[in-house]
């Protein structure tokens, strides 16, 4: 027990303070949605165990995929895909499978757009596909031009478009029904990334944009803790047509008429997982999901707000608005020395986790707040990066010995005898009034990736060390 | 006159979203708008916009939402489950249950991409990786894959990308798969294999030629059935012919069995699932990925590190990223974000509790159980065929009759075919669950003794 809990100290959860990952949607997870996860009659069910001993399962996991089908505006979900990455796949595998069946089979070109994630032209090369990227516009959106000459050029080739919605530069882009009537008109099917469903969830929907498949991921819009790292479940929802080619499982049957082959071991991936989202889904019910989406927008846009004179804000929408999250760009502060990673470190020392370093764009910090936190933590979570911002103005690039450059500040460093850098104490371990009340020690400084990288070493000790714990 | 304004604190909208309504009429403020209705408005473009709301059930408070789940959870029936096929019963030691997965401070943390913050669970993961890399016997692990098919999969990924040059010249794709894996892995395999351009050849690998139009090739160690593959010779075999080899094994055999990298495997892959994690219905749970240092740069998935801060003091971190999609895209070694670090933190601690011994007593007490099981099979009459076996049996048997049998006694057998049985032992069977199946068979076997006698008379 003191063994895990030694571990446990080190690490900052969502149990100490807002964790504002753009595109990552680190949302509170109620103790109530995860209490069932450790019930015997839920967790001791094998996965090929006959029907009739999993109706409580069967249950959950039919409404569940009825409630994810309602929230995307399509006709059916698989919920096999026990990841994001794999929910991409799935989706791939169905459209392709779809083509086949109409003797399309030589359809192989996925559009991206240059704004993707990265997972999206890793899964498209997976699934046999050739990507071509299209181009992106000064204000970050989809260059509809590039894209109609590029859809059009390949009409007799192209499979379909990865798109994520909104953009994954935070913004809804107005553009987006002309740009799936474009992949349609060739030929292709739309495949919208769900990563941004948090900022859609009762306001619009993949269906109503003129997609035909999503994945969504369970672990981000709907509630299931990210555990550090996983498990996450990225189940597909799609449209009509593609229904038929749903995963299936060689010894269950589940998914569609002319199931496509497994995408994971489990025939409903990660069950027990999924009770979380059914949770939430029926306790917020479709006030409250919408609720959230809206407050989600709020959120994001008060920091915007907040930051304005501090921070500029890349990308807005064409009324002047943030999604659900928003990129502050960083790059004017290397006339300082000051890197984005440096802004992400410092904030550790003020008791908060970086938002996204350098995603979607190099240089920035992607922010997202989540529906789930209050004014009050989002207000010191501003006057961070406003504090943070004063300190880059005393920066200069001839002096790296500064605050920043320094960050985290270990309880080891500042409680020895010697001093030696030009700034206190104080400043440097409680840099706001606030941070003194609930202070998060980092246990370690800034590590050094390309030493480890040169001498790898990944095992431990001999396992025998830690067995009294 | 003072107001008392009167509200449903058990609403659990009110709980979930942050700001209640003077916070978020003030936010608004600030921003500078009159209604959250009008920001809508402002950000969402209008011809996007749902024209009716979602037609979902009413919300459930808390409380009835927790009654409901647990009324629903009586219909699932937790019968004695011997199904195998790479799930098995498991004992979650309490401390872990308590500690780690009902803790917030475990499940609610971020991938540890910020080092400096997450030492906590980069050593549980460090922990995961050493205990893998001891029992596959291979030189690196990563902290853990999505499932074992998954895994099995980005095992047949890597030994295609790693073909030696004359192999890739001469377009060699052949990837050989064991009719012994288990059938979920199979399925995988094909829908993974197509898209690559990789061949996929499903045989017995006692039959299997070593043709060099073979790059790489795939066993279960246990077989599905529970027959101990002869890896060792396959595996030497394979290394003459140039053919790289993936095992995918039972970590819990792997505590008495001959390490297949100690035999030359170039990848082993697995479930961690039996390590202390309930079954859930098929996850989730922490598949594993052991390889060769050799082949660092194209393990797909997180691998932890051990580095140095700028004092150089000991520091972990998630190594070799360059490799991931985040970074190289489409050239990446494959398109993994989310793992499984939850259920591999919750393995490693379960290895840890137990220590080296702890697993030894387990593996022996599973092993021990399966072969007095065996032995009472036998003296009943039946015909068991697996030559050695860690836990699982097979049975050649009439398997109606048995399933009708195991049924009414609320017992989960598998049976593959009209004549096979199989049975898999579990940490959580006790003698007296030996007794009851052997009860099972029992039955059956006085059943068949009359027929027997009935076709004598007649």
């Amino acid at each position: 027990m003191r063994y895990i809990k030694s571990l446990e100290r080190k690490d900052l959860s969502l149990n100490h303070s807002m964790i504002s990952l753009g595109s990552c949607t680190m949302k509170l997870n109620a103790a109530s949605e995860m209490l069932p996860l450790s019930w015997f009659k839920w967790g001791n069910i094998h996965p090929f165990a006959p029907n009739k001993q999993a109706q409580g399962y069967l249950t959950v996991l039919k409404e569940l995929e009825d409630q994810l089908s309602e929230i995307t505006g399509f006709a059916a979900t698989s919920l096999q895909p026990n990841s994001g990455a794999q929910g991409e796949y799935a989706g791939l595998m169905v459209i392709k499978a779809y083509h086949e069946s109409r003797n399309q089979g030589h359809r192989h070109i996925c559009l991206i757009p240059s704004s993707a994630h990265g997972t999206n032209p890793a899964t498209a090369v997976m699934a046999g596909m050739k990507v071509v990227v299209t181009k992106s516009t000064d204000e970050g959106n989809i260059d509809v031009d590039d894209l109609r000459e590029k859809a059009q050029l390949h009409k007799d080739n192209l499979s379909c478009l990865m798109v994520t919605y909104p953009s994954t530069h935070g913004v809804y882009e107005s553009a987006i029904k002309e740009i799936t009537k474009i992949i349609h008109d060739n030929g292709g099917q739309v495949y919208m990334d769900g990563a941004n469903m948090n900022a859609q969830v009762g306001l619009t929907n993949p269906g109503n944009i003129g997609a035909d498949v999503c994945h969504l991921n369970l672990h981000k819009t709907f509630a299931i803790p990210h555990g550090g790292g996983g498990p996450g479940v990225g189940p597909i929802c799609v449209a009509k047509q593609l229904v038929p080619f749903l995963p299936g499982n060689p010894v269950k049957k589940t998914g569609g008429k002319k199931a496509i082959t497994a995408i994971s071991s489990a025939p409903f991936g990660s069950a027990l997982a999924c009770l979380i989202s059914y949770g939430y889904i029926k306790m917020l019910g479709a006030e409250g999901l919408t609720e959230s989406t809206k407050t989600a927008i709020l959120n994001a846009n008060y920091i915007k707000t907040r930051l304005e004179g501090y921070y500029d804000t890349l990308y807005s929408g064409e009324r002047g608005r943030a999604a659900h999250e928003m990129i502050v760009d960083c790059r004017p502060f290397k006339a300082n020395g000051i890197e984005v990673t440096d802004i992400a470190k410092r904030l550790m020392d003020y008791g908060f986790h970086a938002p996204t370093v350098s995603f979607p764009v190099a240089g920035t910090l992607m922010i997202e707040p989540t529906e789930s936190e209050n004014k009050e933590e989002i207000d010191r979570f501003c006057d961070a990066l406003i504090s943070i911002r004063k300190e880059i103005d005393h920066a200069t690039i001839d002096e790296p010995n500064n605050l920043l450059k320094n960050a985290p500040h270990t309880l080891d460093m500042l409680t020895t005898d010697e001093w030696y850098f030009p700034y206190s104490r104080e400043t440097a371990a409680y840099p706001l009034e606030y941070v003194k009340s609930n202070k998060f020690w980092p246990t370690v400084r800034r590590v050094n990736d390309a030493y480890g990288d040169r001498n790898l070493i990944c095992t431990c000790a001999p396992i025998e060390e830690y067995m009294e714990a | 006159m003072q107001s008392h304004i009167l509200m449903n604190t058990n609403a659990f909208a009110l709980r979930h979203i942050g700001s209640n309504e003077d916070d978020k009429n003030q936010m608004l403020e600030t921003i500078g708008v009159d209604s959250l209705d009008q920001l809508i408005y402002e950000t969402i473009p209008d011809d996007i916009r749902l024209k009716n709301g979602l037609h979902l059930d009413d919300p459930m408070t808390e409380h009835e939402y927790l009654l409901h789940v647990h009324e629903l959870s009586k219909k699932n029936k937790a019968y004695k489950t011997y199904i195998g096929l790479g799930y098995h019963p498991t004992i979650l030691p309490a401390v872990i249950q308590r500690n780690i997965l009902e803790n917030p401070g475990w499940y609610t943390a971020y991938t540890p991409y910020q080092a400096e913050i997450a030492q906590g669970r980069l050593e549980a993961l460090l922990n995961f990786q050493t205990m893998i890399t001891d029992l596959t016997g291979m030189e690196i692990a990563n902290a853990s894959l999505l499932d074992e098919s998954t895994a099995a999969a980005e095992a047949m990924s890597l030994l295609f990308a790693v073909r030696d040059r004359d192999q890739k010249k001469s377009g060699i794709n052949k990837f050989f798969v064991s009719e012994n894996i288990l059938p979920q892995t199979l399925s995988l395999l094909q829908t993974r294999s197509t898209p690559i351009g990789v061949e996929l050849v499903v045989g017995n690998e006692d039959s299997f030629n070593f043709s060099s139009e073979f790059f790489g090739a795939i066993l279960q160690y246990p077989g599905k059935d529970g027959q101990i593959t002869d890896i060792k010779t396959f595996i030497s075999k394979a290394n003459s012919a140039n053919i790289k080899v993936a095992v995918a094994a039972d970590i819990l055999s792997l505590v008495k069995l001959e390490a297949p990298g100690k035999l030359g495997a170039d990848v082993v892959v697995g479930t961690t699932q039996r390590f202390g994690i309930p079954m859930g219905y098929g996850g989730p749970h922490a598949a594993f990925f052991a390889t060769k240092e050799a082949y660092k740069r194209d393990l797909p998935g997180r691998i932890i590190g051990v580095t140095k801060d700028v004092d150089g003091n000991r520091a972990l971190r998630m190594a070799l990223q360059t490799r991931e999609q985040h970074i190289k895209r489409d050239k990446a070694t494959s398109n993994i974000c989310t793992a499984q670090v939850l259920l591999a933190v919750m393995a490693g601690m379960y290895a840890v509790y137990h220590g080296p011994n702890g697993l030894q007593f387990i593996a022996d007490k599973v092993h021990n159980k399966t072969s007095e099981l065996a032995k009472a099979l036998r003296q009943l009459g039946f015909n068991q065929i697996n030559a050695s076996f860690f836990d699982t049996l097979q049975i050649k048997t009439n398997s109606k009759k048995i399933k009708r049998i195991a049924k009414a006694k609320k017992v989960n057998l598998r049976y593959p075919d009209k004549e096979t049985v199989t049975i898999s032992i579990n940490e959580t069977t006790a003698i007296r669950d030996i007794n009851y199946l052997i009860t099972v068979f029992a039955e059956a076997a006085i059943i068949f003794l009359k027929i027997y006698n009935a076709h004598q008379i007649f």
